[in-house]
């Protein structure tokens, strides 16, 4: 899959391709080089640009887009504050003797 | 919560500057992509020449969030468990001082928690879903090459999710270790005694070990990676090709595997999967793959049991399952598998013959006895697999008591001479001896089953008087432990 910040790939697919069996989905998604990640039951599931798709669907596989998602930083509210990593640091190694310093 | 590259910097320099008693920094030779410096962190009590060592690399792929934090987060809890003499405990998972300790001591823990810090800094300002480091691919208007098809052995081979195209998430760069984040892991391999390997991944809840790009087989040994050409940017020519692993290379890898299955399955219930790297998709140029095949591909090297795990479940879409809002028992499983997988490469023979006679002579003599004797019959294969499932529990009882940690040495010296002497007999005294040392652990231990184990050695022991030294190896090989002489 093509991530480019340069390009226009805004926009991400999240889908399961299918085809007769497994082995031939599995064999078009590696032949494309498609960014395929695990699939719980699994199925052939891959992240796709918008790009992506019509190459996709011209081997003749079946693909179910499940999710569509904006491509965006980690939402921030996910991100450690630096004073909290370096307080909880402080307070996990607590009354252990220091024997150097930083 | 996850912490930024900065931040593990900070941890980094912060625990080797506090605690220089347990952690080393060690800022590895290249930077990154982007000219970010890359460090790890050596982790051991005590002082001494290189032990063998357990490295664990997390943030290959950059968007895989969790592990750089799991890692640093079990420095963190060993450092507190060793220091303040407590358990570690996850959910029903318990790591005792004891074994802590016994981790400390006897190991050298390479610790490169973030390879990627481009990588995982663009996840936090631009894209949470990139995989790769941040490599300008000239020519092309695609960025990055994917870490984890970077190494040698079978490079550039496009079997299953490998690619020759710059604009693939799955691109294997240009040449093999054309990346400075690639040739860092190298440079730990290359310099230090790593023994046991772990490329810590998201999501899917497997252990995964050697192959990747083929089935692995234990019958055909002409059948070797080595013989095939890499860097084609095309498939295994050979249809139906499968690769080979000495038998007893698979049991370890599957034996402690499964041991590693079983703790994490302990902390909360997870049922992870201990499966060759294929059953995930095929791949190539796979770090876990190197640091097993590097010994295949050059003898004078170190073998290495490279394993991949691919820590957290399926939460329901691609960036939740990659970094979860709340990771916390994704990161305990994570860390009871490294533990485990650490504890698995303490050797208890290798660490009493270097600690008490200083040398490796007998070590290397029993080595050859396991690996090219005992370990080709079945009998001769539980008597290993017995050693095994007890030494770390044993090697725990026998390093906290100095008289017991010499009455070791000494025995291990009086094997090597045995060993060492075709015509040399086993004499009562040594019977007498060893089996007063059997008996000693066996009432330190309390554990009936731990008894039960030793009583099998001390029945063996038993009619070993009188033996020379091959006869003895060859009764091992026909009779496994437990079996009484002459039944059937």
């Amino acid at each position: 899959m093509k991530r480019d910040p340069k390009g226009n790939s805004d926009i991400r697919f999240e889908a399961t391709v299918h085809a007769k069996g497994k082995a031939a989905a599995s064999r078009v998604v590696a032949n494309l080089d498609l960014d395929r990640i695990p699939d719980p039951k699994g199925h052939v599931r891959v992240l796709l640009t918008a790009d992506d798709l019509a190459p996709l669907l011209e081997q003749g596989v079946e693909v179910r887009i499940v999710q569509a998602y904006p491509v965006k930083p980690l939402d921030p509210s996910l991100i450690e504050d630096d004073e909290a990593a370096k307080a909880k640091l402080e307070e996990q190694t607590r009354g252990i003797k220091r024997e150097g310093r930083p | 919560m996850y912490n930024t590259v900065a931040q593990i910097d900070s941890a980094i320099n912060l625990l080797s500057g506090w605690f220089p008693q347990y952690f080393t920094k060690i800022p590895l030779p290249n930077a990154s992509v982007q000219r970010r410096p890359i460090s790890a962190l050596r982790m051991r009590f005590g002082a001494g020449p290189e032990r063998r060592g357990v490295l664990l690399v997390g943030g290959t792929h950059a968007r895989e969030l969790m592990n750089p934090d799991a890692i640093i987060d079990l420095a963190v809890d060993l450092l507190r468990s060793h220091a303040n003499g407590t358990d570690i405990v996850y959910g029903g998972f318990r790591f005792t001082h004891a074994q802590v300790d016994l981790v400390l001591r006897a190991l050298d823990l390479w610790l490169l928690p973030c390879l990627n810090p481009d990588g995982r800094i663009y996840v936090m300002t631009a894209d949470d879903m990139w995989r790769k480091n941040r490599r300008d691919n000239p020519g092309t208007s695609c960025d990055g090459v994917d870490l984890n098809r970077n190494y040698g052995g079978l490079w550039g081979v496009t079997q299953g999710q490998t690619s020759c195209a710059a604009c693939s998430d799955v691109f294997c760069g240009p040449k093999a270790f054309s990346e400075p984040e690639t040739k860092n892991v190298k440079v730990l391999l290359d310099q230090h005694s790593i023994c046991c390997f772990a490329d810590v991944h998201s999501y899917s809840e497997l252990v995964l070990y050697p192959w990747g790009h083929a089935p692995t087989q234990t019958v055909d040994s002409t059948k070797r990676f080595t013989t095939l050409p890499s860097g084609t940017c095309a498939p295994i020519a050979q249809a139906g090709y499968k690769e080979y692993m000495p038998p007893r290379d698979l049991l370890r890898f599957q034996t402690v595997g499964q041991r590693i299955v079983d703790a994490v399955q302990s902390v909360r219930g997870r049922v992870y999967t201990n499966e060759p790297s294929i059953g995930l998709y095929p791949t190539t140029g796979t770090a876990g793959d190197y640091a097993y095949a590097r010994h295949i591909a050059d003898p004078r090297l170190r073998k290495t049991y490279g394993y991949t795990f691919e820590t957290g479940p399926w939460l329901g879409s691609g960036p939740e399952s990659f970094h979860p809002a709340d990771p916390t028992l994704i990161k305990r499983d994570a860390k009871a598998a490294m533990l485990t997988l650490a504890l698995q490469c303490v050797c208890a023979i290798e660490l009493i013959g270097w600690n008490v006679l200083a040398r490796d002579r007998e070590i290397s003599l029993l080595r050859t006895v396991r690996d090219e004797l005992l370990a080709t019959t079945e009998a001769g294969g539980q008597w290993i697999d017995l050693f095994d499932r007890r030494q770390h529990q044993l090697l725990a009882l026998i390093l906290s008591d100095e008289r017991l940690e010499k009455e070791a040495g000494a025995l291990l010296e009086r094997a090597g001479k045995l060993l060492e002497d075709d015509k040399a007999e086993v004499l009562e005294k040594d019977v007498t001896r060893a089996e007063a040392f059997l008996r000693k652990l066996a009432e330190r231990s309390g554990d009936k089953e731990v008894e039960r184990d030793l009583r099998s050695v001390s029945s063996v022991m038993a009619r070993l008087a009188g033996r020379r030294s091959r006869e003895t190896i060859e009764i091992l090989m026909k009779e496994p432990p437990g079996k009484k002489p002459g039944a059937t």
